[in-house]
């Protein structure tokens, strides 16, 4: 979705608007190829098992994708400006925990919510303070903060046990459904509020000052700070906000699970997150990625695991197979980079690159 | 001297995408002379030596070394044919220590083992045997080493069985006056040793002591080569200048009577009492060697890099800057040399690069919409003529001057009342240079005060109504238009070497 990120392809497809190439137009041509490799993996796993298009299924997928994407979309949000964030799956754990104290002490459903989430945002700016003011790399920072952030909610919960949560009310953010019919089971309560954070995270990224300035800070942070953008108040707004989402991922887990966990239900989250934002488009070195583009490739996973359990295939091959999706996924980026900087090179000395 | 030359370049041609830096250059070294190389920045003094020392390749003509014709693939088919580059910032590597440094790639072995004792004996003799015993420790480490010790250890790495020519570029820039002794005690002794020997720098009057033959390059073409003893610096002088690019310049505007930029004894790390102002439509030049500190003036000003002392006022209101935002907001503009390092960035669009600096001013509640980020920076991508396909084209996949362009555009999106031009037509091909004049006297035609950072006289010349010359972090002087002139400027610019002998002719 991503207007910028426009390879010459797009310009002959602006001359000729062909149906696929006004598609393409649409949805940005790395989205696009994101969107084949669903097509292409729905049509395996549904010529396998007739299970997988039942409602039931499909909707399990959602519940399923609901906790990482949410810490996706902030973790997004740091890698596009080349930060990273490993914390996230430690944040959330802590959210977890914070969240089941809060509920089963004062019995208040929006104070655990908003108390998770806070607890998110709180720790998102440490990190934000250990990367801006004592100048540690993002990457050494967070996987500092990542054990950290695990121990401490250990530390939080009584006897570093999980705390069980009994409120209905607060549990039906994790297991409840919206739009129930007859036939119809209703659509998982945190699939909503996936997509509700991911189309506001899409607005913020693309149309405030604060989502280009991620942009511009992520490709060439001097000429971003020589344009006037402060990046250490863009680094402490970064970090909290995927940390205030990774807490909100953490709230869900506890209603969920009917009980706050300082680490079953979160570990592994950050790995999860980061794979999908690279097979989502986003580069390490920054300046690049949509929230569009990460949701389509948690997606991808998703429907990747939910296929191959319905077939019956081991975890071991799935987590092989998620690799390799990674790996493929950025060769083939690298390649169309190559590729299209060769068209480049070949342009300018045809034309001898008149300036 | 010896009748055969030791290295012999013939015909070279060397051109870059937008520039041609060498043409049909020829000229010899012979064994046991110094030849001086000199000529302004950008006369092609770097290329000549990156082709000497195989890190580019001519695009034609000769080199011929020892009457053997050579052709260099890459730095290292030059070290083993006997010619060694040394650049202004030696490659030592800090970790290990100075006899490492000296005989990396070479250490001596005992059984498969680095012998210490033995590279230790071989580093004090090489050191005994030029005199800096006492100057450089062998177990020292890299990291700890001053400047000049650390020429003296890379011009010690260079000096091995069968080296032939040793080129030295810009090698006292760093050094104080007795470590730059110390260098040329060394440049003696080799000279002496029947080595070929090739010296660029700036400083006149250290080429005039130490160099046989001085050869001029300007605009990649090779002016002339004098023997040291039978010309004057005058005369140097005068072959690295004059030329005549005033077809290329516009100039319409005017001066109006209102000072917007005033600075006032400031200082800084690089800077010592710095005290000029600029007009409403005034294009202040800012003429100087590298190192002069002009680059970093630009972002004290601008508010990347901390003022120490004095005042800075923009409009009679004092500049207080903690951070370029301040900078802006108060109304400067910042166009940096390093355009695709720090003016650009190069994987994002035309569009989101033209209002990058005024993307709050553009907002409502922290949203900017689409269509008001095309309606400000549509126009000026059309009023600057930018060659692009799309707003939305990569910014990095434009050419050197669109993508100067591109930056000017910014500004121009920003209305600054002082907008700083550093270098601007670095890299950019001639008729695109033009263009940037243009603009450069539009803009202060537009009533806003310029500030142009350049080391091409004749857009100093062309283009400012008045030129001050840095030197050494201060401003060693003021040329109006009518004094200004490539001979004055480079006189101010170099006074600490040229004066005396100016004076006396």
């Amino acid at each position: 979705m991503d207007s910028s990120s426009v390879d010459p392809g797009r310009r002959a497809a602006e001359r000729a608007p062909g149906a696929l190439k006004r598609m393409t137009n649409a949805v940005g041509a790395e989205n696009l190829s994101l969107i084949i490799a669903l097509a292409i993996l729905v049509a395996l796993i549904a010529s396998q098992t007739d299970a997988f298009f039942q409602t039931r299924n499909l909707l399990n997928i959602g519940q399923n994708i609901s906790v990482v994407g949410l810490v996706a979309i902030g973790v997004t949000i740091v890698i596009v400006s080349a930060g990273l964030d490993i914390s996230v799956g430690s944040i959330a754990g802590v959210a977890s925990v914070v969240s089941a104290l809060i509920i089963t002490q004062f019995d208040t459903e929006i104070g655990s919510v908003a108390g998770g989430i806070a607890a998110g945002a709180a720790l998102g700016l440490v990190n934000a303070a250990v990367i801006t003011f004592l100048r540690v790399n993002p990457v050494i920072a967070t996987l500092a903060t990542f054990s950290a952030f695990r121990g401490l909610a250990f530390l939080i919960a009584p006897g570093g046990r999980s705390i069980g949560v009994l409120d209905q009310e607060f549990t039906w953010l994790g297991v409840g459904r919206l739009f129930t019919g007859e036939e119809f089971p209703g659509v998982p309560v945190p699939l909503v509020i996936l997509v509700g954070v991911a189309i506001i995270a899409h607005f913020v990224l693309r149309y405030s000052v604060f989502g280009r300035s991620v942009y511009a800070m992520g490709g060439n942070p001097t000429a971003a700070r020589l344009a006037g953008i402060n990046l250490t108040r863009m680094k402490f707004m970064m970090y909290s906000a995927s940390g205030a989402l990774a807490g909100l991922a953490g709230v869900i887990v506890t209603a969920r699970t009917s009980s706050g966990q300082p680490a079953s239900g979160t570990q592994g989250l950050e790995l999860e997150a980061i794979t999908a934002v690279f097979l989502g488009g986003a580069i390490l070195a920054g300046g690049k990625g949509t929230i569009a583009g990460t949701m389509l490739a948690v997606l991808l996973i998703g429907t990747l695991s939910n296929g191959m359990n319905l077939m019956g295939i081991a975890t071991f091959y799935q987590l092989v197979a998620k690799g390799l999706l990674l790996i493929i996924a950025v060769a083939i980026g690298q390649w169309r980079m190559v590729r299209a900087e060769r068209m480049q090179a070949r342009a300018i000395a045809s034309t001898g690159d008149k300036a | 001297m010896p009748a055969a030359p030791i290295l012999q370049v013939a015909n070279i041609d060397k051109a870059f995408p937008n520039v041609r830096a060498l043409s049909d250059v020829s000229l010899e070294v012979f064994g046991g002379e110094v030849v001086a190389f000199m000529g302004e920045n950008g006369a092609g003094k770097s290329t000549l030596l990156k082709i000497l020392s195989g890190d580019y390749h001519a695009d034609s003509g000769t080199v011929t070394l020892d009457g053997e014709p050579v052709r260099f693939h890459g730095p290292k088919d030059a070290r083993t044919a006997g010619v060694r580059v040394i650049y202004q910032e030696p490659e030592i590597i800090p970790h290990i220590t100075v006899a490492e440094n000296v005989f990396v790639g070479e250490l001596p072995k005992r059984r498969g083992f680095v012998d210490f004792r033995e590279l230790r004996r071989r580093t004090n003799k090489a050191l005994q045997d030029y005199g800096f015993e006492g100057f450089v420790d062998a177990d020292a480490l890299g990291s700890s080493l001053s400047p000049a010790q650390r020429h003296i250890v890379e011009i010690l790495r260079a000096l091995k069985p069968g080296l032939k020519v040793l080129a030295l570029d810009e090698p006292t820039s760093s050094l104080t006056d007795d470590e730059a002794a110390l260098l040329f005690k060394l440049v003696g002794q080799l000279r002496e040793q029947g080595i070929g020997i090739i010296y660029v720098s700036h400083r006149l009057h250290e080429i005039m002591q130490i160099a046989d033959r001085i050869a001029v390059l300007r605009d990649g073409k090779l002016v002339g080569v004098r023997q040291a003893a039978d010309t004057t610096e005058t005369d140097i002088v005068a072959m690295m200048v004059g030329r005549n690019l005033t077809d290329l310049f516009t100039r319409d505007h005017a001066i109006r009577d209102q000072i917007v930029l005033r600075v006032a004894n400031l200082s800084s790390r690089w800077h010592h009492d710095i005290s000029f102002d600029i007009q409403a439509g005034e294009v202040l030049g800012l003429a100087g060697l590298i190192g002069a500190g002009r680059t970093e003036l630009a972002k004290v000003l601008f508010g990347e890099y901390a003022r120490d002392g004095g005042s800075v006022s923009i409009n009679d209101k004092a500049l207080v800057t903690h951070h370029p935002s301040d900078a802006i907001a108060a109304g400067i503009g910042l166009a940096p040399e390093d355009r695709r390092g720090e003016g650009l960035v190069l994987v994002r669009s035309v569009l989101e690069n033209t209002v990058l600096a005024i993307l709050s001013r553009l907002s409502r509640f922290g949203i900017v919409s689409p269509s008001v980020m095309t309606a400000t920076g549509a126009p000026l991508i059309g009023k600057l003529e930018v060659k692009t396909p799309s707003l939305d084209q990569e910014v990095g996949k434009l050419s050197g001057g669109n993508q100067q362009k591109v930056v000017l555009a910014r500004w121009l999106a920003a209305r600054p009342a002082v907008l700083i031009l550093d270098e601007p037509t670095r890299g950019i091909d001639v008729g695109a240079k033009a263009e940037i004049y243009r603009l450069i006297d539009e803009l202060a035609s537009g009533g806003i005060a310029i500030l142009l950072i350049s080391s091409e006289m004749p857009e100093l010349l062309g283009l400012a109504d008045r030129i001050l010359v840095m030197r050494g972090g201060t401003i060693a002087g003021e040329l109006s238009r009518q004094e200004a002139s490539e001979e004055a400027i480079l006189r101010l610019a170099m006074a600490h070497d040229a004066e005396p002998e100016m004076a006396v002719q």
